[in-house]
C-alpha cells in the first residue's frame, strides 16, 4: 500500500511539474498577476509530494517490503537500518528518486527565499526549473519506476546492498553531490530567465551568485567525501582514479568554479556578461552530460554492467532539449547583452578571465580524456584507454600558471593597475614560497623530490599571498568590517592551497611495501614498525570474515594498535577488504589484509601516506569557504528586496 | 559582426557533433559486439607464451580443438575465485583450458612497462596456490588480442569450437552455476 502511495505522489508530482511549466509562463506573458502567483505555491507542492514519494521508499526499504522490486534487489533483512536507508539511493531508480528530492528541494528553497525578486523573474526562475523537472519526472516514471512492484512471486529475502556501498561515506556521499549538480540548475536557470527576459544587469549576477555559491560548496564537499570513502571503502589507498564517474562530477565542479569568479566580474565590473550566461549553462549542461555518461552505459560499458538502451535514449533526449534548447537561445539572444566594463591588459578582470581560461582548460582536458574513447572507437579507430598519466600529467601544467595566477589576483585591482607595483612582492614571495618549501621537504623527508617540491612551492606561494593581501587590506578597512565575502575568497584559496600541497606531498612521498606475515612477525615501512599481533575471527550482521590485529610503533613507542579486515558477504557472494587507517594530521598508516597463504601467513599490504589528509582537509575548507559568501549581508535576503526595491 | 555570431553558435554545433556520438555510442556498447563475435571465427593472433619469450602461440596451434579460452591477470580478484572451480572443470570435465594473460599496468606510451620475470614468479606462486587449470598461457601485452576480443575487463571467457568459430562469451567468474546453466550446454555440444 505505502509503495502505491508513493507512486501515486511522484504522479502527481508530475502533474505539478507540468502545470508550473505552462501556466506561470502564460501569466508572465500576458502579465497576469494571478497565473504568475501559481509558480511557488506549484512548487511548493511539487517539494512536498517529492519528500513524501522518497519517504515511503525509505519506509519500504526499512521494512523490508521485498515486494518492491528496487528493495529486492538492493536490500537484505540482514542490512543494518542506515545502510538500508542509504539501500534506498544505491540503485539507478532510488538515486533518481533522491535526485528529483534535490531538484525539488531547491525548487522550494528558491520559492520561499525570492520574493525580493521582480515578479515576473521570478515566475521565469521558477518555470525554468518546472521544465526542467518536467524532463526528469517523465523520465522516472516511464523508464525508472523505484517502486516497481514484484507479486506476486516476491523473493523471501533481497540481495542486499552492494557492499562496497555499506560505509558511513556513501551514505552522505551521493546526496552532497546531487545536491551540487541539481543546484547548478538554479544559476542555469537564472541565467535563461534572463536571456528571455532579455535583461542583464549586474543585478542579475547578484542575485545568481549566493545561489551559485551553495551549489558549488554542497559539489565541492560531495567530491570531497566521494574521495574520501574510495580512499577508506576501496581499499588499495587511492583517492583519486579519473574514473568516468568521477570526471562526471569533476567537470561541472570545474566550470562552477569558473562560474564563481566570472559572476564576480559581471557584479562588480559590469563586464563578461555573456561568458558568464554561457558558463552557467555549461556547468548545468556538463551535469546533465555526466548523468547521462553514468547512467545509460555508454562511459560505463568499461566496467561491463548490462546497460538499458531505452534509458539511455531518454536522457538523450533530455541532453538534447535542454542543453540544445537552452545553448540556442543562447546564441539567437547572446549578441544583445553589452558588456560595459572597460579594462586594461593587467587588471583584476584579466586576471579572473586567465583564471576562467584555465579552468576552461582544465575541463576540456577532462572532457576529452572522458569522451575520446568514444569518439575514436565510433570513428572508427579502434579502441584506446586514456588513464590517469594523460590526467596527471595534464594538470601538473594546469595548476602551475593557475596557481600563480590565484596568488597575485587577489592583489591586483579592478580596471587597472600597475605592473610597476607588482616586480617586488612576487619576487620576495616567491624566494621565501622557495625557502621555507626546501626547508620544510629537508625536515620531513630528507629528501627533496622535484615535482612534490613544485607542488608544495606552489601551496606556499598562494598562502603567503593570500595573507597578504589580508595584511594589505587591513590597513584600508578594519578586519572586523570586511564583508565575508572576502573572508571567504581568502579561505578558498588558502583550502586549495592544502590541497595542492596535500596532493603533491603525498603522491611523490607515499611508500607501500607488499609483506607475508605469521603471527609474530614484523615489518618495518619509513621508520614505523609493524607487528603481526593476532588474526581473529569476526562475525558481523551481514558478514563474517577475518581480522588481523596489527600493532605499529615508531621508536620503541606505540603508535596505534590497527584492525584490517577481510570480510565476505555471503548473499552477495562477494569479499570486501577493510583497510585499518590510522589517521594523522601529517601522515596516515594504511594497511590492507590480502590473501591466506597456504602455509598459514597472510599477505598485507602496508602503507605510509604523508599528508593525504590535507586534500580533504583541503576541500572541507573549500566548501566552508562557499558556504561563507552565503551570509554575506549584500546577499540576505531583506538586502536583496531591498535593492530591487530601489 | 556576423564573425561574431558565427562564434556563439559554436557551443551548439559542437553539442551537435556530442550528441550524435553519444547516440552512436548508446547502441554500439560491448555487450552488443559482443554477440556480434559470436558465431564468427576467432580473430588472428600471433603472441608469445607467458613462460618463453620464444615459443609463439598463433590460431592454428590454439584452435585445434573445443577450447575454453579464459582472460585473466594475477591482479584479478575475481580471478583467484575462478581458479579453483577452473581447475576442477580441467581435471574432472576435461575441458580444454587456455589462458590469456594480460597485465593491467603495462602502458608503454607513459613509460610504464610490465615486469614480465616478476609476473611469471607471482603466476607460478598463484596457480600453486589456488590450482592451475592451464594448458599453456598466452602472453597479450599489448592487449591487442584483447581488444579483437571485446574484452573489458577480467576475468573473461570465451568457448571456441574445433572449427575456430567463437561459441560463447561470459563476463565475470566461470562457477558452479554458471557452468551449469549457460557454459555447459555449449561445451557439450562442440565437443561431441
Amino acid at each position: 500500500m505505502i509503495p502505491e502511495l508513493g507512486n501515486f505522489a511522484l504522479y502527481i508530482a508530475f502533474a505539478l511539474s507540468i502545470l508550473l511549466s505552462i501556466f506561470p509562463a502564460i501569466g508572465v506573458r500576458q502579465n497576469n498577476a494571478r497565473l504568475m502567483a501559481m509558480a511557488p505555491n506549484l512548487s511548493i507542492g511539487l517539494f512536498v509530494f517529492t519528500l513524501f514519494s522518497f519517504s515511503c521508499l525509505v519506509y519500504a526499504f526499512l521494512t523490508d517490503d521485498f515486494t518492491v522490486v528496487n528493495v529486492a534487489q538492493n536490500s537484505n533483512s540482514a542490512l543494518p537500518n542506515q545502510y538500508k536507508f542509504a539501500a534506498s539511493f544505491g540503485s539507478h531508480e532510488g538515486s533518481f528518486l533522491l535526485w528529483l528530492l534535490m531538484q525539488s528541494g531547491w525548487l522550494f528553497a528558491v520559492a520561499i527565499m525570492s520574493k525580493g525578486l521582480p515578479v515576473d523573474m521570478r515566475t521565469r526562475i521558477l518555470t525554468v526549473l518546472g521544465w526542467v523537472c518536467v524532463g526528469f519526472y517523465a523520465y522516472i516514471i516511464i523508464s525508472s519506476n523505484p517502486f516497481e512492484r514484484t507479486l506476486p512471486y516476491f523473493p523471501v529475502d533481497g540481495r542486499d546492498l552492494n557492499p562496497l556501498l555499506q560505509d558511513i561515506g556513501m551514505i552522505i556521499h551521493p546526496p552532497l553531490l546531487y545536491m551540487g549538480y541539481v543546484g547548478l540548475s538554479v544559476s542555469f536557470a537564472f541565467a535563461i530567465a534572463a536571456l528571455l527576459s532579455g535583461n542583464l544587469d549586474s543585478t542579475w549576477a547578484k542575485w545568481s551568485r549566493p545561489w551559485t555559491a551553495a551549489a558549488w560548496a554542497f559539489l565541492t564537499l560531495g567530491i570531497t567525501v566521494g574521495s574520501w570513502w574510495a580512499y577508506s571503502e576501496l581499499g588499495w589507498g587511492g583517492w583519486w582514479f579519473w574514473d568516468p564517474v568521477e570526471n562526471a562530477s569533476f567537470m561541472p565542479w570545474l566550470v562552477a568554479t569558473a562560474l564563481l569568479h566570472s559572476l564576480a566580474v559581471s557584479e562588480k565590473r559590469n563586464a563578461f556578461k555573456s561568458w558568464t550566461v554561457f558558463l552557467a549553462i555549461a556547468a548545468f549542461s556538463l551535469s546533465l552530460l555526466g548523468t547521462f555518461l553514468v547512467r545509460s552505459g555508454v562511459i560505463v560499458s568499461v566496467h561491463a554492467f548490462a546497460s538499458d538502451p531505452e534509458r539511455g535514449i531518454f536522457i538523450l533526449i533530455l541532453l538534447a532539449l535542454v542543453i540544445g534548447g537552452s545553448l540556442l537561445l543562447y546564441s539567437l539572444r547572446a549578441g544583445n547583452i553589452k558588456s560595459f566594463g572597460k579594462f586594461s591588459i593587467f587588471s583584476r578582470e584579466s586576471m579572473l578571465w586567465g583564471n576562467n581560461v584555465l579552468l576552461i582548460a582544465a575541463t576540456m582536458v577532462v572532457l576529452m580524456g572522458t569522451l575520446l574513447p568514444l569518439v575514436h572507437k565510433e570513428i572508427g579507430l579502434g579502441t584506446i584507454s586514456i588513464g590517469e598519466p594523460f590526467f596527471n600529467q595534464m594538470f601538473t601544467y594546469l595548476i602551475v600558471p593557475f596557481a600563480l595566477l590565484l596568488g597575485i589576483a587577489p592583489l591586483v585591482r579592478w580596471k587597472q593597475d600597475k605592473l610597476n607595483n607588482f616586480v617586488t612582492k612576487p619576487v620576495v614571495v616567491i624566494i621565501s614560497s622557495v625557502v621555507l618549501t626546501l626547508l620544510w621537504l629537508k625536515v620531513e623527508f630528507n629528501d627533496i623530490n622535484l615535482l612534490a617540491a613544485l607542488g608544495t612551492c606552489l601551496a606556499v606561494w598562494v598562502v603567503l599571498f593570500t595573507l597578504l593581501e589580508l595584511k594589505q587590506t587591513s590597513k584600508k578597512v578594519s578586519l572586523f568590517k570586511l564583508p565575508l565575502s572576502h573572508y571567504s575568497m581568502s579561505l578558498g584559496h588558502i583550502g586549495l592551497a592544502f590541497v595542492i600541497a596535500g596532493v603533491a606531498l603525498t603522491s611523490q612521498y607515499s611508500v607501500e611495501r607488499d609483506v607475508k606475515m605469521n603471527t609474530g612477525d614484523s615489518a618495518e615501512l619509513r621508520g614505523y614498525q609493524f607487528t603481526f599481533d593476532k588474526i581473529k575471527n569476526i562475525e558481523g550482521p551481514n558478514y563474517d570474515g577475518w581480522a588481523a590485529v596489527i600493532s605499529v610503533t615508531k621508536q620503541d613507542k606505540p603508535v596505534a594498535t590497527m584492525l584490517a579486515e577481510k570480510r565476505f558477504y555471503p548473499v552477495q557472494r562477494n569479499t570486501m577488504t577493510e583497510a585499518a587507517i590510522d589517521d594523522g594530521f601529517f601522515r596516515d598508516i594504511y594497511i590492507s589484509l590480502g590473501e591466506r597463504l597456504p602455509d598459514g601467513a597472510w599477505a598485507l599490504r602496508l602503507y605510509v601516506k604523508p599528508y593525504v589528509r590535507w586534500i580533504w582537509l583541503g576541500g572541507i575548507i573549500v566548501a566552508f569557504a562557499g558556504g561563507l559568501t552565503l551570509f554575506d549581508r549584500r546577499y540576505r535576503n531583506k538586502n536583496v528586496a531591498k535593492v530591487t526595491a530601489q | 559582426m556576423t564573425k561574431k555570431i558565427n562564434f556563439r553558435f559554436l557551443p551548439l554545433v559542437v553539442f551537435v557533433l556530442l550528441l550524435g556520438f553519444l547516440l552512436k555510442g548508446l547502441f554500439s556498447d560491448p555487450s552488443e559486439r559482443d554477440s556480434a563475435l559470436i558465431g564468427k571465427s576467432f580473430p588472428q593472433f600471433e603472441l608469445p607464451d607467458l613462460n618463453s619469450n620464444n615459443k609463439m602461440h598463433t590460431p592454428e596451434t590454439l584452435l585445434t580443438e573445443p577450447v575454453l579460452v579464459n582472460v585473466w591477470g594475477t591482479w584479478c580478484t575475481t580471478c583467484k575465485y575462478e581458479l579453483p572451480f577452473l581447475t576442477k572443470l580441467a581435471n574432472e570435465y576435461d575441458v580444454k583450458i587456455v589462458g590469456l594473460y594480460y597485465d593491467q599496468n603495462h602502458a608503454p606510451e607513459f613509460g610504464e612497462y610490465a615486469d614480465i620475470p616478476t609476473i611469471r614468479v607471482e603466476v607460478k606462486e598463484m596457480l600453486a596456490r589456488l590450482g592451475n587449470p592451464y594448458q599453456y598461457n598466452i602472453l597479450d601485452l599489448d592487449r591487442s588480442l584483447s581488444l579483437d576480443l571485446g574484452v573489458t575487463g577480467a576475468p573473461e571467457s570465451f568457448l571456441i569450437d574445433a572449427n575456430g568459430i567463437v561459441r560463447m562469451h561470459h563476463m565475470g567468474d566461470v562457477n558452479e552455476r554458471i557452468w551449469r546453466e549457460k557454459l555447459a550446454p555449449v561445451w557439450n555440444e562442440i565437443s561431441q
